[in-house]
C-alpha cells in the first residue's frame, strides 16, 4: 500500500509563527521604537548634563563669539568618531525619550543624538516612553544606558550609583547603607555577587573613595576587596600593593594572609574530603625499628603478657610479616576490649 | 473612538477584498452601524464593488473614481469632482462616496495617487505616507460621522499596507490553508508585531485573528488548519470559523448579481450562515473586546 500523505506545515514556519506571536503579547507597548525627528527633541531641563554643546550649536555652528567656544569645539571634535560609526551603521541602541507636549525630552543618549546631527541624519531611532517617569526610574535608565560605556570611571560610574541608591533609600525611608543586596541587585539589575561588590564601595571610607575619585583604583573588584579589608594594617598593605599595580589575586592573598595572623592559635578546621572514616589507620613505616618498639611496648604491657607468646616467631626481615603481625595483634586486642 | 479594522495580508488572492466586502456590508446592513470602507489598493477592486470607476486617461491600466453625485461643475470650481483616498498624500480635500447599502460609505482608490505613495522613497516615506492615513482618520469629522472603519490593502508589505496597520485599532488576516499562504500570515504576523511595539497602552492593535479561506474538503487544507491551531500561542488566533471555497462569493461580485449582497440571501443559506457567523465572531471581538 502506498504510504499515507501527511501534510506538515515546515518547523521553522512553525516555530516562526509562534516565536512571532508571543513576541507580540509580552512586549506589546513596551518597546516603543520609533523613528523620531531630531530636531523634535530636547534636553531635560532637570538633568544634569555632561556637554555644554546642544542641538541647535550643531545645526547651526558655534558662535565664536560664544565665551565656551573652544570647549564646545572640542566637545564637537571628541563626538566625530562616534559619529563616524553612526554614518557607517547607524546607531545600534536608541536613544530614550519622553513625550513633552510635541517635543521629544532626552533621558539617554545625548551623545548619540548630538552625533547624529553630525553625521546628516535629521531623524533617529528612540525607545518612547508616554510620560515623564518618575526620577527614580530615569536615573536607572540612565544607569542602565551607562554601565556598558567603556569610557565611564569607577567614580562616575559610582556616583551614578549613589543617587540611584539614595533616591531609592529615601523613597523607603531608609538609609543608603541599610539597602540590600537584593535590592541592589533588582533596582539596577545586575547579578548579586557584582551587586555585593558595589555595595561595598558605596559604604566604604572617604580614603578609599577618594582613590576611586583620583582615578588610581579602577577596579570595581579591587575597590570592594579594599573596602572589605576591617584591619588598617594589612589594608594599608593591601592598598599599597594596589597602587603599585598589584593583580586581583595577589591583593586576595594579601587579604587572606591577613585573616589568617588574625586567627592565630586556633587550630583550622582541616577540609574534608571523600568518604568519612569509620575505622582508625595506623599508616605506615618503612623503618623496622618502629614497628618493633610499638609491638614491644604493646605487648610488654602486663595486662596483655598472656598473648604474647602468639607474637614469638616475627621474622623482622620481612614486611609482610610484621604487616600481619600488627593486623594479629589488631585483632587480639579488639576481641579483648569487645564493648 | 471609531473601531478600524485592516484586512491584510501581503499574498495576493487570499481574500482580502472579498473578506472587507463582507465584513462592511455585515456591520452595515446586520448591525446597522455607520461604516466607512476604504480601498488602499491601486487595484481598484473594492471601489468599483460600490461605486462605478474609470480608466485613467493619463495612466493606461489604471482606475480614477467616477464624478461625485454631489458634485456640480456651476458650484465647484475648485474641485474637479473626484475624490479618492489617495487625496489625503497631497493634502488634498477628501469627500466619501455614498453606496447603494444603507449606512456604507466609501473613500474610493485612485490608481496613480495610490502606486505614487507606494513607491516613495525611504526618508521621505514617514511623514507622507506612514501616518497619513491615521492623521486622517483621528479627525474629528471622521470619527465623528462613523463607528467602524475598514480597510482594504493592496498585497504588498509597502508603505500603503504600513499605513493601515499604523491606523488600525483591528487586523484580520485572511489566508488559504497551503503553504505560500501561511508564510504570508508570517510577514503579516511581523508587521503586528512591529508595530504593537510601538503602540502606547490605551493605543493597542488587536489581531481579531486569522480567517481560514476558501477551505477546500482536502487533506492539504485540513491538516495544515489543524497544524496552525494545534501551535502554541499560534492556535488562540486561528479563528473558530472558516470560509469555505464556494462559487457563489465570487457570484455575488459580477455586476449584475441577483441579490448584491450575500446578506440578502435567505437566512437559512449556508454561504450566508457561514459568513454571518465569520463576521460575528470578528465583530464581537472588536467591539467587545
Amino acid at each position: 500500500m502506498a504510504k499515507k500523505k501527511v501534510f506538515n506545515i515546515g518547523n521553522a514556519l512553525s516555530s516562526g509563527l509562534e516565536e512571532t506571536i508571543s513576541a507580540a503579547h509580552n512586549y506589546s507597548g513596551e518597546l516603543r521604537v520609533d523613528i523620531i525627528p531630531i530636531k523634535k527633541i530636547e534636553v531635560d531641563p532637570e538633568n544634569p548634563r555632561d556637554f555644554l554643546i546642544n542641538i541647535d550649536e550643531l545645526y547651526k555652528g558655534i558662535s565664536t563669539s560664544d565665551p565656551n567656544f573652544s570647549r564646545k569645539t572640542q566637545e564637537k571634535e571628541s563626538l566625530e568618531t562616534l559619529a563616524h560609526s553612526i554614518k557607517e551603521q547607524g546607531i545600534l541602541n536608541p536613544i530614550i525619550v519622553y513625550k513633552h507636549a510635541e517635543k521629544y525630552r532626552l533621558i539617554a543618549g545625548e551623545r548619540r543624538t548630538l552625533a547624529s546631527i553630525i553625521a546628516g541624519f535629521n531623524d533617529i531611532q528612540a525607545k518612547i516612553l508616554d510620560v515623564k517617569p518618575s526620577s527614580l526610574k530615569i536615573s536607572v535608565l540612565q544607569w542602565i544606558e551607562n554601565v556598558e560605556r567603556s569610557d565611564l570611571t569607577l567614580w562616575e560610574r559610582l556616583r551614578n550609583l549613589e543617587k540611584i541608591v539614595s533616591v531609592y533609600a529615601n523613597s523607603k525611608g531608609t538609609t543608603l547603607d541599610q539597602v540590600t543586596i537584593t535590592e541592589l541587585s533588582n533596582l539596577i539589575g545586575c547579578t548579586k555577587p557584582h551587586a555585593i561588590n558595589y555595595k561595598a564601595v558605596l559604604i566604604s571610607d572617604q580614603e578609599i573613595k577618594n582613590l576611586i575619585h583620583e582615578n588610581k583604583i579602577k577596579s570595581l573588584e579591587k575597590a570592594a576587596l579594599l573596602s572589605n579589608i576591617k584591619s588598617l594594617d594589612i589594608r594599608k598593605n593591601a592598598i599599597d600593593a594596589c597602587l603599585n599595580g598589584a593583580q586581583l589575586k595577589k591583593l586576595k592573598m594579601i587579604a587572606e594572609l591577613g585573616l589568617e595572623k588574625n586567627q592565630l592559635g586556633k587550630i583550622k578546621s582541616i577540609e574534608k574530603r571523600g568518604r568519612q572514616l569509620s575505622a582508625v589507620n595506623f599508616g605506615g613505616t618503612k623503618n623496622v625499628n618502629v614497628a618493633r618498639l610499638i609491638v614491644d611496648s604493646v605487648l610488654s604491657h602486663n595486662l596483655l603478657s598472656h598473648i604474647s607468646d602468639y607474637f614469638k616467631d616475627i621474622d623482622w626481615n620481612d614486611y609482610k610479616s610484621i604487616t600481619d603481625t600488627f593486623k594479629q595483634l589488631v585483632k587480639k586486642l579488639e576481641e579483648l576490649h569487645v564493648k | 473612538m471609531a473601531k478600524i479594522i485592516v484586512n491584510a495580508t501581503h499574498k495576493g488572492g487570499e481574500g482580502k477584498t472579498t473578506n472587507s466586502i463582507m465584513l462592511a456590508e455585515y456591520v452595515a446592513l446586520i448591525l446597522g452601524l455607520k461604516t466607512l470602507v476604504i480601498d488602499m489598493d491601486p487595484q481598484a477592486n473594492f471601489s468599483g464593488r460600490y461605486i462605478p470607476m474609470e480608466y485613467d486617461p493619463a495612466n493606461k491600466g489604471g482606475k480614477i473614481p467616477s464624478l461625485h453625485p454631489d458634485y456640480d461643475a456651476n458650484e465647484d470650481h475648485t474641485w474637479d469632482g473626484r475624490s479618492s483616498i489617495g487625496n489625503i498624500f497631497y493634502g488634498q480635500e477628501v469627500i466619501p462616496y455614498p453606496t447603494l447599502i444603507p449606512n456604507l460609505e466609501l473613500l474610493p482608490a485612485h490608481s496613480s495617487k495610490l502606486q505614487d505613495a507606494e513607491a516613495v522613497t525611504k526618508s521621505e516615506v514617514l511623514e507622507k505616507v506612514h501616518l497619513q492615513l491615521k492623521r486622517f482618520l483621528e479627525l474629528p469629522d471622521v470619527q465623528n460621522e462613523y463607528q467602524i472603519i475598514i480597510i482594504d490593502t493592496p498585497p504588498s508589505k509597502g508603505p500603503l499596507t504600513i499605513a493601515a496597520i499604523k491606523a488600525a485599532s483591528h487586523i484580520v488576516i485572511p489566508s488559504q490553508m497551503e503553504q505560500f499562504s501561511i508564510e504570508g500570515i508570517y510577514g503579516m504576523l511581523q508587521l503586528w508585531k512591529q508595530e504593537s511595539y510601538s503602540r502606547s497602552k490605551n493605543n493597542p492593535i488587536s489581531l481579531v485573528g486569522i480567517l481560514p479561506n476558501q477551505v477546500r474538503d482536502i487533506k492539504l487544507h485540513k491538516q495544515f488548519l489543524s497544524g496552525l491551531s494545534k501551535m502554541n500561542s499560534v492556535g488562540d488566533y486561528v479563528m473558530p470559523h472558516l470560509i469555505k471555497k464556494r462559487a457563489i462569493y465570487t457570484e455575488i461580485l459580477v455586476e449584475d448579481a441577483n441579490p448584491k449582497s450575500i446578506f440578502e440571501l435567505p437566512k437559512g443559506n449556508v454561504a450566508r450562515q457561514e459568513y454571518e457567523s465569520a463576521c460575528s465572531f470578528i465583530m464581537e471581538k472588536v467591539l467587545n473586546g
